[in-house]
């Protein structure tokens, strides 16, 4: 997992982002186990505190379970809530974009096209 | 973490003060960190991390001011400590001419928490040649064998000064994970004094940024990040603003733009920046560690 310790997001939301999207990838599914504190930590070179920290924040969500012993787990509705969440986060991004837009004096339609000609250049259109 | 642990200091400094002749390179300076967190001590050269680490360790008589480490007094348990505290110090003190090997059987003999198999596990890791003369080993092996000393006694505490600084990344990597392994294998207290803002960021929970001997700010990273906002503005007419926002760390007006740092920020703050006459375009601008410490320090230094 890559981790930018200059950015001004806390490590512990990076990591819970990281495994979210991993989840949501379809990388780790339902019922199947998480990485333990000790491997994610020395994985991502951060402090295993930190990694709980984002576990928790995970579990809240419902994201993920632990079974006592066995360790962390995907629930079953896991992939689902995480493409939910990947889907507010996206939506969020394009709020900023926009807003920024605003505030350099673009209008609607100009904000419209160049979302389409962005979409184009990604080839993602029709994706 | 217990409820218990929580309340235990494994570090505990009342008023520590260290003078030199005339120069005070610790002023008073209280610190509690709580057992089994890891905390980074940030400072530029001189701020005092060294000289405070070595009354911690024993090594330098406070002038003034306590040091008591794992619950014991360190002046007055000198032995206690070296048996619970692992040290790895900036510069390293081991005889040239003795074999890896050697050191290491050395170092086993002086410790009764000694455990031959972490201290194993790193010389793989680190891959360290326990033929190998003390003297031909490189800067990085060095701190490798100095961090495998350190922590093959099993200590409560372990204290890094500086640990990764002017290391290539491949010996950078291998060293955190020595360092990580540590901090995960037990519930240890580390202090970390570096440089290194990325190195705070990956491995320490609390942070504390130290100039001229005393600690200009003591918290959690995350609350630090969440609750530290630089502020851009538009000056009308290029003034700088009658009153500064509460919890000012640093500000510079060049030109129309007012930069301006604020700790505690809350929605409160931004409305107070917005009313003042001649702001215009008011934004906030998360800081990352690097910009927070900087802010830190600049604005001290405009200060005095």
């Amino acid at each position: 997992m890559n981790i930018d310790p200059r950015s001004h997001v806390p490590i512990y939301l990076q990591i819970a982002d990281g495994i979210r999207e991993a989840v949501a990838a379809g990388i780790y599914r339902p019922g199947e186990s998480l990485p333990s504190l000790r491997a994610l930590a020395l994985d991502a070179q951060v402090n295993p505190n930190t990694v709980q920290r984002a576990y928790d924040e995970l579990a809240r969500e419902g994201l993920i379970y632990s079974r006592r012993g066995m360790g962390l787990f995907v629930a079953n509705e896991g992939t689902a809530s995480a493409r939910t969440r990947a889907r507010h986060a996206v939506r969020r991004a394009f709020e900023q974009g926009l807003r920024a837009g605003a505030a350099a004096g673009m209008g609607t339609e100009e904000m419209r096209s160049l979302f389409e000609a962005t979409l184009n250049d990604l080839a993602l259109a029709g994706k | 973490m217990s409820a218990k642990q929580e309340n235990e200091a494994a570090i505990e400094l009342v008023g520590l003060t260290k003078r030199f002749g005339r120069t005070t390179a610790v002023d008073d300076l209280s610190l509690r960190v709580p057992a089994g967190s890891t905390f980074g001590l940030l400072g530029p050269n001189g701020a005092g991390k060294t000289t405070t680490i070595k009354m911690l360790m024993g090594l330098l008589r406070p002038t003034a001011g306590r040091v008591r480490v794992l619950g014991a007094e360190v002046l007055a348990e000198p032995l206690m400590v070296k048996q619970r505290v692992g040290y790895v110090p900036e510069s390293h003190h081991l005889d040239r001419w003795m074999r890896v090997g050697q050191v290491v059987g050395f170092c086993r003999a002086l410790y009764e928490r000694w455990n031959d198999q972490t201290c194993r596990e790193l010389l793989e890791l680190f891959e360290l040649d326990a033929d190998k003369q003390v003297k031909h080993l490189s800067k990085g092996m060095l701190v490798k064998l100095s961090l495998l000393l350190a922590v093959s006694h099993e200590p409560d505490l372990l204290v890094l000064d500086e640990p990764l600084a002017g290391l290539d990344p491949l010996a950078r990597e291998d060293l955190l994970e020595g360092v990580l392994r540590t901090i995960c294998d037990r519930q240890r207290t580390v202090l970390l004094s570096t440089h290194s803002l990325d190195d705070v960021q990956r491995l320490a929970d609390t942070v504390g940024i130290l100039y001229g001997g005393r600690l200009l700010v003591h918290r959690k990273i995350d609350e630090l990040l969440a609750t530290t906002k630089r502020i851009r503005a538009t000056l009308t007419d290029g003034r700088p603003p009658d009153r500064l926002p509460p919890n000012t760390i640093w500000q510079r007006v060049q030109g129309r733009e007012w930069l301006v740092t604020v700790g505690d920020f809350t929605p409160d703050t931004l409305e107070q920046i917005r009313a003042q006459p001649g702001v215009e375009h008011v934004e906030i601008i998360d800081l990352g560690l690097e910009g927070l410490f900087k802010d830190f320090i600049r604005g001290r230094r405009a200060a005095s």
